[in-house]
Formats: structure tokens, C-alpha cells, sequence
């Protein structure tokens, strides 16, 4: 009431327009009922303040510029608006040249017309009416919205007391509250100038509230700006700090110069010398850049480091250089290999195109042969003999593709395949590369590494061989690869079909005797500490070896008795030492023995004991109905019996000793060819109509299976029916058709070698098959009888003894004859009685 | 109390050091009780007579006024610093009983005011 009263009376009193002196504001605007603190610096602005200090009340008109541009010099009439607010000026200090002033808002005016700009502003305004308070119920609502946004405003500031709240919330006056918060809110001038000219209570309230809910919204994003950068600022500071301390440590630990930057800059000196074609220079400068924009700490950095390691490992462009003299391998290869002599002509071959044609496509061979015969040793002379580098990679038992192809380096721990590994263990891109055991590659639902072999392997596909992990194509075609297999069979057909097979048959005797001396003895001695003068095996000696202590294709088992043989001869020589007094060194000094061990087959006895094997042909004659026949195995050739035996009155045929399917059938084959054949060979088809046959291969629990002991077959059953022996010097293979054709088959040299190895000296072997009887060492082949056969009954005639010598009706029965079961009841009867 | 909203407003980023006036000029006054009546005492130095207005209503008493410069008309003279407060002014005391009808005097003893309101006799 008072205070309405007296503003009352501040209007009344000014209720005429009256002269004032003006003071331009720049980028702000004066409120009433506000009191603020204002420097005055600029000549005209002080003239016209001192002007308003001069009168008795202190009274001073404050108006805005327009523009921000316009200083309070130069403001002309035009760049002022025409409301301000009459102030009274409450202190002036003087502050190097200064005026601070703190000025209390009293009311608003409006310029009635300009007096002067010269020296001072000066015009004669005319002050506006209060804003007076309406108790209305559109202007508490409003003003409580206001005071709600507020209370949100300062929820958003931290630590405002609760009487700051209470002061904004008690304000009573909504145009006093509004005239605050425009002043104290950075509105900008426009706004803040449309407030102050706002004629009515709620116009003004309107404006306030929708520049504080702004003023609000700015806030809150701010707040939340800066939290995050807060937060933000956090973990990189956490990071930074961390950092330093692992530096410290490196530092400590004398690391400190394999800093990233070092790092990276060591693969970007070593990419810039690098030799790489272009496309993968062009792959690695991109992983590399990306490398570089990375921290270390990022999972992603350590991959591409390690991958452009391996980049730059490999040897995209280096070759070892080609040193080829055919003499000269020709020389290592007899060096390292006894016999073999069409393997090394055929090698030598190879080498030959590769000679006359550098840059031709490297061969791809591929040895097949039972262990022990030397393929991987081969295949070491090979590359001793070209002057490359020697790679040996066992397939045996790899079942998963990426091993051969690599893992993508999307996956953690992803490598690089074999191929590249290996090739970067060599260094140069033309090793010979060795896949051993590529027979015994498995496969499972993880892949079949035998496919990725057909690219690796395919001279036309492999100059642009892709490794999963690398991701770029690697020019495999100067590998010399050699792949090793003991068997064709599990060998898929295109596969084989790739590679230039080269079969390696066992070693006969004489061979093998050969080798003992020439290599396994002389390394034996060496190895196990002995000298020549020491330790000397006699032929018959190493002939015995092989015979009854060792049986297989290749001499690896021979290698080892012989490594028996010398240990224990060893083991002699260390014992009948005189005790030296420098201990070791003394005893292999020379002069230590004297004594020199000569082992005769007679004395192998005492130092292996009895024999390990007998010759399977120990049987010096064979009953009827038993025939023997050559089988091929890996591990070289074997003699195998086939025995036949009547179940008389009984029927069928009775197969066992583990056959498989195909030498079933070649067992009814023969059966059903020798029935329908009966008169031709003197047999009573009566015979076979009436009696069981039961056919058994030993050893019982070796399966076997395989068409060519189809001629045994037909002989173990002609000489059951007709009671002539099979001649017990004789073997047999072949398959026969229901025909009586006799078909050729697989694995001569080794099953021959076998058969000669057990004694036999007469073979019969399919006609079409004695072109691979010339591969037999002549050394066997002149001590052999070969018969060719064509037909079964060539195959009879050859091997059935002419008499009889069981007598007819022995094993049969007859229908209308005795059947043997009824002597058998008259047996039983006779006991009775007894 | 209205500093420290400034300062916390000042947080928002405006550099506005304003503070709402609130009420205006409000001098300082002592009130005593005596046989008489009351006796106010009010810091009004400077404040011309006439310039000063008394109303009583119930138990308020109102005083208002205007403190006017009136030295500085003086040629040559030009403020170096101001702190004394030329403006308008207002008072209002309350009494525990009412006191209208009260015989009210006043007059200027060294720059005070004193106002007695003497009960009727």
C-alpha cells in the first residue's frame, strides 16, 4: 500500500515530460526494481552521467543501442530505441579515469523528442506508468510456471542454498520477479528490449516464461555436455596416467624404444625397402596407415602389426638362385640312394625341363611307396641337388582345411596356413616343398584340406594362391612341391590326378643288402661311437637280418637291428676299456681296443636271439586244396595261403578270415566258374552240387581284401575237387572273370619280392602283367620262373601236380553213396552195443 | 541473500552483476517507549523539512521522503565520488497499539529526525 503510494507519487511527480540526460547501453538493457553496477568510460556517456550527478536527484536516463557495433560515442538518434529507464544513481567512484557507477532502475520512459547528442545525450522523455499488479488468475498461474521453471534451473546448479530457492519463490511481485530475471538472464538485447517495453503484466510474463523455458532447455543440454565431457575427461585422464606408469615400466624394463611410433615407423622403413609387387604394397601401406592412426592398446593394432609382419616376411620376389648340373645331381642322388635307378632317371628328367626351361611350371610329383624305401630322403637329394631350400610338412591326420589355407583375420588368433608359414620359415619363394603322408589326410565337417591341395597343387591355379589370413594372392607355381603316400587308394582321383605319380617298390635282398652296406652299417658304426676297424657285418650276417629279423619293404627296421647290433658291440668295446684316468676322453682315444668284432650269421644269435620271423613259405608241401598266393600291402608284398576244405554233404560256400566283399566274390566266382566248368577239368559237377565248400585265408585276423587272389582262389578250389596238389614252389596273383579270363592287377614288383623273399621261385602272374615283372631287379628275376597267364586254365595247368594224390570219393559223398553221417550213426550204434 | 542467487545465476553465463532493488532507500530508525508517549528517531541527515511527509494510519506510521543534493548546483563543482544516496526514501513503523489520533511533532536535531507522538491529553 505504502510502496503503491509512493510510486504513485515518483510518477505524479514526473507526470510532465521533462529533460534528462541519456546514457547509451551497449549489449544490455535496464530494468527497474533492479539495482546495477555500470562503468562509464567513454567522454560523452561521463559528460552526460556528471550532468545527472549535478541535479538534486541524481536521475539518468538509461536506453539501449540498437546494434551491437555502435559504441557509446558515436550512437546517433536512430541507433538508440526510444524506451529506457530512468535511473537514480545510488554511488560514483572515480577508478583510472573510470566512473563506476551502481544505479538503481526506477521507471520506464519513452523519448519524447531528442534535445542534444552534443555533448551528452539529452532528451525530453515522458516516463511511462507502472506495470501495476492485477490479481488475476492467468498471471499467478503464469507466475507460478515461472517460478517452477526456476526451481527446475536451480535443481541443474549444485550447492544453492535452500534460502535462494525460497527468495525466488517468495518474490510476491511477478513484475518485479520478471524484471530480475531479465536482467539477469542473458537474453540478448532484442529480446530483453521487447520485455521492457512490454505494456501490460502478462504480455511481460509471457515473454519471461518463454525466454526462461529456452533459457532452461540450454541449460539442461549444457549440464549434460558437460557431465559426459566430464566424464569424457575422466577415463582419458585415467588412460593418460596409466599410460605413463607402463612407459615408466618399459622404461624400466629397457623397452622404451619399442614405442608405437617406433614400431610403426620401423614396418614403414622396412615396407618402403621391401620388394613386394605392387598390388601388395598397395595392401600393406593401407593395413599400415590404418595401424598408425590406431593407440597400441587396441585389440586391432596388434593384429595388423603381426600381419604386416608376416607381409613383409614372405618371399614375395626371392628366389635362391638356380644352380643346376645335371652330372651333379645326378651324383647326389646316387650318393644319398641306392638302386632306384628308373626313379632317379626320371627325376633327373624333371630337373632336365626344368633346366632347359626356367620359368616353366615346377612338377609336382609324387612318391608312393611302403615306409622305410626312402621317399623323403628323396626328396632331400632333390632339392640338395637343384640348390634349394628343403621344406618337409607332414599331412598326416590334418582334418581341417584353414591348416592348410589359414584362419581370416577376423578371427581371434588367426594364422597363416602351412604353405605360407612354411614358405616364410624358408625365406625364398622356389623351396621344394614336401607334403608328406598326403594319403593320411583326414577329413570332417571343418573342411577337407584335400580340396584346398587341388589349388595348391594345380600349377594352372596356383600362381595366384590365396591364404585366408594374408587375403593375397601368393605365386605358389616355383615351389617344387613332392608329395609322399604309402598308398594310392585313399588318394582322391583329382588330386592324383595333379601330381606325377613315381612308385617306389620295396627293396629286394640283394638290394637291401646293398644299402646295409654301403649306408646303414657305416651310419650305425658312426653313430653309436665305433670305428670300422671296430665293428664289421658280414653278408650272411646282413642277409639274415633281413630274412628272419626284420620283414618289411624298406630297410628302416633293418637300419635299426643293425643299430642293435652295433650298441651292443658298443656297449663291449666300453667294458674291456682299461680304466683310463681321464675318464672319457682317454677311452676313445685310439689304441683303447684293439680287438675288432666280426658278426657272422652265426653269431647274430647271441647277440639279438632266436629269430623273429620265419619265411611264410615254411610249408615244404601243401595238402590239397591249399594254394598259395602274393599279396600287396604297405608295407611291401606278402605271401598269403588259401585253404580250401569240403563239408561233405553239406552246401554253399563258407568264406572266413576277414575278407572283404570283393575277394568274396571272386571266391564264388571261381567256384561258379570251376562248377560250370567241371567236365574241362575232370571234376564231377555231382561233387560240388552236393558238398559245402569252406574257404579260409590266414593269418584269421588281418582283414584282406582285393580281386587279385582270384587265380589262388580257383586254384585252392580246382585242386580240392580234383585232389591234385598245388605245386608248392609256386605262387600266384591275378583276378578272373566268370569267363575265365585272367585280369591283371597291382603291386607286381612288391608281391614277386615277397614271394621270392619266402622262397618260391615259380610265379604265375596275368600275361598283361609282365611288362611290370621287367621292373623286378634282375638280381631276382634270374633266379625265377615266370609263367603268364591268360586263362584260369593256363593258370592250372601251371600249378596242379599231375597225379592225384588224395583218393577220389576221400572227401565227397554222393547222393546214393554212404554219406558219412551214416557211419557216423553206425558209430554211436556200435558203442551202444559195446 | 540476493548475492548469492546472483552468484549462482552467474554460473548460467550471464556477467550481470544485478541485484533486485527491492525496496528503496530505508533509513534507520530507534523507537522509544516513554510517559508521554512514543519518541522515533530517524537517520535522515541532509533531508530538507519540507521534503519529508508523515502519515499515520492505525498502528503504522508512514514516513516518506526525497533527499535532494542541493549543494551541487554550485558553478565549478564537479562530483570526484558519490556515496551519499539522493533518492527517494520510505519508512513504515509498526506500534504495538494504535496511534492514530496521537499529537505528533517533529523537528531536525543533528541530521536526525525526531518524531514525537504524544498521547492526547
Amino acid at each position: 500500500m505504502a510502496e503503491e503510494k509512493e510510486q504513485n507519487q515518483a510518477a505524479e511527480s514526473k507526470a510532465e515530460p521533462f529533460e534528462i540526460p541519456v546514457l547509451p547501453l551497449q549489449n544490455t538493457t535496464l530494468f527497474p526494481e533492479t539495482v546495477v553496477p555500470l562503468a562509464v568510460g567513454r567522454q560523452r556517456s561521463m559528460k552526460a552521467t556528471e550532468t545527472a550527478l549535478s541535479t538534486e536527484e541524481k536521475l539518468l536516463g538509461c536506453i539501449t543501442t540498437k546494434s551491437d557495433g555502435v559504441t557509446g560515442d558515436e550512437a546517433r538518434y536512430d541507433d538508440l530505441y526510444r524506451i529506457g529507464t530512468v535511473v537514480n544513481i545510488k554511488r560514483m567512484m572515480r577508478n583510472e579515469g573510470v566512473m563506476q557507477l551502481i544505479v538503481q532502475g526506477m521507471d520506464r520512459f519513452e523519448v519524447v523528442e531528442w534535445i542534444q547528442d552534443e555533448p551528452f545525450l539529452k532528451a525530453r522523455v515522458q516516463i511511462m506508468p507502472k506495470l501495476t499488479r492485477v490479481d488475476d488468475e492467468e498471471i499467478e498461474a503464469l507466475k507460478r510456471n515461472i517460478q517452477n521453471l526456476i526451481q527446475q534451473a536451480l535443481a541443474l546448479l549444485p550447492n544453492v542454498p535452500p534460502e535462494v530457492r525460497m527468495a525466488v519463490m517468495t518474490q510476491n511481485d511477478p513484475v518485479q520477479l520478471a524484471y530480475f530475471l531479465a536482467s539477469v538472464l542473458d537474453l540478448g538485447v532484442e529480446t530483453e528490449q521487447k520485455m521492457l517495453e512490454s505494456g501490460t503484466v502478462d504480455g511481460l510474463l509471457t515473454l519471461t516464461h518463454a525466454s526462461l523455458a529456452r533459457e532452461l532447455e540450454i541449460m539442461q543440454i549444457r549440464s549434460k555436455i558437460a557431465t559426459e565431457a566430464q566424464s569424457e575427461m575422466d577415463k582419458s585422464q585415467r588412460d593418460y596416467v596409466l599410460r605413463q606408469q607402463m612407459k615408466a615400466i618399459q622404461k624400466e624394463l629397457g623397452e622404451d624404444d619399442t614405442g608405437e611410433k617406433a614400431e610403426a615407423a620401423q614396418l614403414r622403413e622396412r615396407l618402403e625397402t621391401a620388394d613386394l609387387p605392387e598390388d601388395v604394397r598397395k595392401e600393406a601401406e593401407r593395413e599400415l596407415k590404418r595401424m598408425e592412426a590406431l593407440p597400441q592398446s587396441a585389440p586391432d593394432y596388434h593384429v595388423i602389426r603381426t600381419y604386416l609382419e608376416y607381409v613383409l616376411d614372405l618371399p614375395w620376389r626371392k628366389s635362391s638362385p638356380e644352380k643346376l648340373d645335371l652330372n651333379e645331381a645326378r651324383k647326389i642322388l646316387d650318393e644319398d640312394h641306392y638302386g632306384l635307378e628308373d626313379i632317379k632317371e626320371r627325376i633327373l628328367e624333371s630337373l632336365a625341363v626344368i633346366k632347359l626351361r626356367p620359368d616353366s611350371k615346377s612338377p609336382i610329383l609324387l612318391f608312393v611307396g611302403p615306409p622305410g624305401v626312402g621317399k623323403t630322403s628323396l626328396g632331400r637329394s632333390i632339392a640338395r641337388a637343384l640348390g634349394r631350400e628343403f621344406e618337409r610338412m607332414s599331412l598326416g591326420g590334418m582334418r581341417d582345411e584353414a591348416e592348410l589355407r589359414g584362419h581370416r583375420r577376423t578371427y581371434i588368433g588367426a594364422m597363416p596356413g602351412r604353405i605360407i608359414q612354411a614358405l616364410r620359415r624358408v625365406g625364398v619363394n622356389n623351396p621344394v616343398m614336401m607334403l608328406d603322408e598326403i594319403d593320411k589326410l583326414g577329413n570332417d565337417f571343418r573342411g577337407d584340406p584335400a580340396s584346398a591341395l587341388l589349388e595348391i597343387l594345380d600349377p594352372q591355379q596356383n600362381n595366384t594362391f590365396r591364404d585366408n589370413y594374408l587375403d593375397l594372392p601368393f605365386d605358389l607355381s616355383n615351389v617344387f612341391f613332392i608329395a609322399t603316400a604309402n598308398q594310392l587308394g585313399p588318394i582322391s582321383a583329382p588330386l592324383r590326378d595333379r601330381m606325377e605319380i613315381i612308385q617306389l617298390a620295396g627293396y629286394s635282398d640283394l638290394e637291401k643288402l646293398n644299402i646295409a652296406r654301403q649306408y646303414l652299417i657305416p651310419r650305425q658304426i658312426k653313430e653309436n661311437g665305433l670305428t670300422e676297424e671296430q665293428l664289421e657285418i658280414t653278408d650272411d650276417a646282413v642277409n639274415l637280418l633281413t630274412a628272419r629279423y626284420t620283414r618289411e619293404a624298406g630297410v628302416r627296421q633293418l637300419e635299426r637291428t643293425v643299430g642293435n647290433l652295433a650298441r651292443k658291440v658298443a656297449l663291449k668295446v666300453a667294458e674291456s676299456a682299461p680304466p683310463a684316468e681321464g675318464g672319457v676322453d682317454a677311452a676313445s682315444a685310439d689304441g683303447v681296443v684293439e680287438a675288432k668284432f666280426t658278426i657272422t650269421a652265426k653269431e647274430i644269435k647271441d647277440y639279438l636271439g632266436g629269430p623273429r620271423f620265419y619265411p611264410e613259405s615254411a610249408r615244404d608241401e601243401l595238402p590239397a586244396g591249399v594254394a598259395t598266393g602274393m599279396a600287396w600291402t604297405e608295407m611291401g608284398g606278402e605271401v598269403l595261403f588259401i585253404e580250401a576244405t569240403s563239408l561233405p554233404g553239406g552246401s554253399g560256400l563258407t568264406l572266413t578270415g576277414q575278407l572283404g566283399e570283393v575277394m568274396k566274390e571272386s571266391a564264388q566266382a571261381a567256384r561258379s566258374y570251376l562248377w560250370s566248368h567241371a567236365s574241362e577239368f575232370d571234376i564231377d559237377p555231382e561233387i560240388i552240387k552236393h558238398n559245402g565248400i569252406h574257404v579260409h585265408v590266414p593269418a584269421g585276423a588281418i582283414p584282406k581284401d582285393g580281386p587279385s587272389a582270384g587265380v589262388t582262389m580257383a586254384s585252392a578250389l580246382a585242386s580240392l575237387y580234383t585232389g591234385r596238389k598245388v605245386r608248392s614252389d609256386t605262387a600266384m596273383t591275378g583276378e578272373i572273370t566268370l569267363s575265365g579270363l585272367v585280369f591283371p592287377v597291382g603291386g607286381i614288383k612288391e608281391k614277386v619280392l615277397a614271394a621270392h623273399r619266402a622262397g618260391i621261385r615259380r610265379i604265375v602272374l596275368p600275361a598283361q602283367n609282365e611288362t611290370d615283372a621287367e621292373e623286378i631287379p634282375e638280381d631276382v628275376r634270374k633266379e625265377l620262373e615266370i609263367i603268364p597267364a591268360t586263362r584260369v586254365s593256363d593258370v592250372l595247368n601251371a600249378v596242379l601236380e599231375k597225379e592225384r594224390s588224395v583218393p577220389e570219393g576221400t572227401s565227397f559223398v554222393l547222393p546214393g553213396a554212404e554219406t558219412p553221417r551214416d557211419q557216423g550213426d553206425r558209430l554211436i550204434a556200435k558203442e551202444k552195443e559195446v | 541473500m540476493a548475492k548469492s542467487i546472483n552468484r549462482h545465476f552467474q554460473f548460467l553465463g550471464s556477467s550481470k552483476q544485478v541485484k533486485p532493488s527491492g525496496p528503496l532507500w530505508l533509513p534507520a530508525a530507534d523507537v522509544f517507549q516513554t510517559p508521554e508517549g512514543w519518541l522515533v528517531k530517524v537517520e535522515l541527515a541532509g533531508v530538507s523539512p519540507e521534503d519529508v511527509e508523515i502519515d499515520i494510519q492505525g498502528n503504522v506510521l508512514y514516513i516518506a521522503g526525497t533527499r535532494k543534493d542541493r549543494s551541487c548546483a554550485v558553478a565549478g563543482f564537479s562530483y570526484h565520488q558519490m556515496e551519499i544516496t539522493y533518492s527517494s526514501f520510505e519508512k513504515t513503523l509498526q506500534f504495538p497499539a494504535a496511534i492514530e489520533g496521537a499529537r505528533v511533532e517533529h523537528n531536525f536535531e543533528n541530521g536526525l529526525l525526531i518524531i514525537k507522538l504524544w498521547k492526547q491529553k
